[in-house]
């Protein structure tokens, strides 16, 4: 789950489409509107059917004050629902919600050359199975912060163009507690034991863009603000936990004939100085202590291709894989007993879809996916780590 | 091309042995059971296909709008929906938006029935209205995005007579009076798809109730064909058909 929400942090900065946004040179204000939209049916081979949908909505102006000065503020409503998702994240039931506000300055110093500070402020909402109240979810949260970015132009007729951005953020988790100390605790309150997963969050990012060639380095740091990591004894220590992400990634968008192509991977390195001590039952008395428990690296490939075989219709096809090895975390077996073998999760999609362009700015695609989801890890009471499922969905896009 | 889509949803929904395992008693005990923790947001998601949410199309002053599909039929929310433009884009000065005023009422006719013809229903009042303001402004000849807040109540009350209380999912029901209200932010943007024939998609949100919906919608001169999406809500899609006619 805490991935999750650091992915709709990352997210909260202002999107690639945003960034792009560009004035009209007649104009003094340019509206910038995204909005894509896809609700889906989800057959898993264990349990019954569902339905998820996702919401992404933009709403943007761009303010040409005078010509090298720039004002952009931008709302972002984001919605996740029901799906299938990548083990040890969250369970298909869980669904988030989050509102974005972004305003940022741009100043070009030069032709090739702006910069970009700005502020953002984000709150968002979760939810589980239960269906609790949006603002009881237990992994709400709030957050602040700026962030200076500064692109270079280098190839401008190939849209050449550098970007470096260091953003940071305060973030706030008002309803997060420890659910066990307070369980244990007969007196704990949860305002006392809240805060836990309170963090500060720094991301520095270097990102070359080329020809519709695309790629870059960012390196995210997690430091928490009052959860401490707990030590071989059971007990937590002095030391307050620390994560960081190193994520590299390439991809592309070219046409070829009636071939469009837009591949992606990446490749992430997590690291956190958390352990993790693992109680088989409510009042163990032995539990066994994990180290480094939560460090992994992770590949993503997506390969999406849309055959434009009319200019209004396009059948599509898209592979995508998600490997994740844990560097320390043995998997289990079907009794919650370690084995020796390292922990690795692996999801596999298949998906084939039509795409009916319905005009210039909007589009509508249905889609059926096929996945596959497999992990030598097989204890799974609370989360599946086994399991294939299909999906059917309509999703409608309309960017301006 | 129909060919190939037929061909390709074959395969998509050829039968599994995934589709063996869908359980629809539980999934139809599972829906029943969320409408009874919140009937009052069941039947919201109904008012919301009857609220006539897009601004007037440029050039019109008036417009009159009722829901025909799910809300006359089946549920029997007898409604109508007014439009009113204040000022046409550009008017008062160049570039001020086009401001229209909107607003609704509806009635379910089966509450009524219920209460006089009914055994079991002692009393039984289903109704709500919503009134709010659109603003819409051209980005471009063939686009336009519009901003709106509008104002949601619905009010919902069942009696049933002493003796004759349906038991449900376990528990005697004797009676429930619920009620929604909000206030919404809308988003959304509207584009040509032929010859007076417009296609917008729209984002509803309840700043207190975190209640959201996206409308999608075909629009002409008489009809309107929409899908109304509600990710959280009992009954997610909601394929709607209306009827309006603007001056």
């Amino acid at each position: 789950m805490k991935k999750i929400i650091l992915s709709a942090l990352m997210a909260a900065g202002l999107a690639p489409a945003a960034f792009a946004a560009a004035p009209e040179d007649s104009k003094i204000f340019t509206p910038f509107f995204d909005m894509t939209l896809s609700e889906a049916a989800f057959l898993p081979s264990e349990g019954n059917i569902f339905s998820g949908g996702n919401i992404n909505t933009q709403v943007g102006l761009l303010s040409k004050i005078t010509q090298a000065d720039h004002l952009f503020a931008l709302y972002n409503f984001s919605y996740a629902g029901q799906g299938f998702a990548p083990q040890d994240s969250k369970q298909f039931t869980d669904r988030s919600m989050s509102h974005g506000f972004n305003l940022e300055y741009r100043r070009f110093l030069t032709d090739r050359f702006r910069v970009r500070p700005g502020v953002a402020f984000n709150t968002g909402y979760s939810r589980t199975g239960a269906n609790e109240a949006w603002k009881n979810g237990l992994y709400n949260m709030n957050s602040a912060g700026a962030q200076l970015a500064a692109d270079y132009t280098f190839d401008e007729e190939k849209n050449g163009y550098v970007t470096a951005q260091y953003l940071f953020r305060s973030i706030e988790f008002p309803n997060y507690t420890d659910l066990l100390a307070e369980f244990q605790s007969a007196g704990s309150q949860g305002n006392i034991d809240g805060g836990l997963n309170d963090q500060v969050m720094g991301q520095f990012s270097l990102r070359p863009n080329w020809n519709k060639f695309f790629g870059g380095v960012t390196y995210t740091v997690q430091n928490y603000r009052n959860q401490k990591v707990v030590e071989n004894t059971g007990v937590y220590g002095d030391t307050k936990q620390r994560d960081t992400d190193t994520m590299l990634d390439f991809g592309f968008h070219h046409s070829l004939w009636i071939f469009e192509m837009y591949p992606m991977v990446s490749y992430t390195m997590h690291t956190s100085n958390q352990n993790f001590m693992k109680y088989k039952f409510l009042g163990d008395t032995a539990p066994e202590f994990a180290a480094d428990y939560y460090n992994f690296k992770e590949m993503n490939l997506s390969v999406p291709v849309d055959l434009n075989i009319t200019s209004k219709w396009a059948i599509g096809g898209a592979f995508n894989i998600q490997r994740r090895a844990y560097d320390k975390r043995m998997a289990r077996n079907e009794d919650n007993d370690f084995t020796t073998s390292k922990q690795v999760n692996t999801m596999t999609t298949l998906t084939g879809s039509i795409r009916k362009r319905i005009n210039e700015v909007a589009m509508v695609r249905l889609f059926g996916s096929f996945i596959v989801a497999s992990s030598n890890t097989k204890f799974e009471r609370y989360m599946p780590y086994n399991y294939t499922g299909n999906s059917f969905g309509i999703a409608y896009s309309l960017s301006y | 091309m129909k060919r190939i889509i037929l061909i390709l949803l074959a395969l998509f929904l050829v039968k599994s042995p995934v589709f063996a395992a869908i359980d629809w008693e539980s999934k139809g005990m599972q829906i029943a059971g969320e409408i009874m923790a919140n009937p009052a947001g069941f039947f919201y998601d109904f008012q919301q296909d009857l609220e006539a949410t897009t601004p007037l199309p440029p050039g019109k002053r008036f417009g009159i709008q009722t829901s025909l599909f799910p809300t006359t039929i089946p549920m029997t929310y007898t409604n109508v929906s007014l439009k009113a433009r204040l000022h046409g884009e550009g008017r008062i000065a160049p570039g001020v938006p086009q401001l229209d005023l909107v607003g609704g009422y509806w009635d379910m006719l089966a509450a009524k029935m219920a209460t006089k013809d009914s055994e079991t229903v002692d009393s039984a009042k289903f109704g709500g209205y919503y009134v709010g303001g659109i603003l819409s402004a051209s980005v471009s000849p063939r686009v336009r995005t519009f901003w709106g807040y509008k104002r949601s109540v619905l009010k919902a009350k069942l009696d049933f007579k002493a003796g004759e209380e349906p038991e449900f999912l376990g528990t005697t029901v004797s009676s429930f009076d619920t009620g929604f209200k909000d206030d919404f932010f809308i988003a959304g943007i509207e584009t040509p798809k032929g010859v007076n024939k417009l296609w917008s998609i729209q984002l509803n949100y309840g700043l207190r109730t975190q209640t959201f919906s996206s409308k999608v919608s075909w629009y002409g001169k008489y009809f309107e064909l929409g899908l109304n999406i509600f990710p959280e809500g009992v009954l997610v899609f909601h394929p709607v058909w209306n009827f309006h006619l603007n001056f």
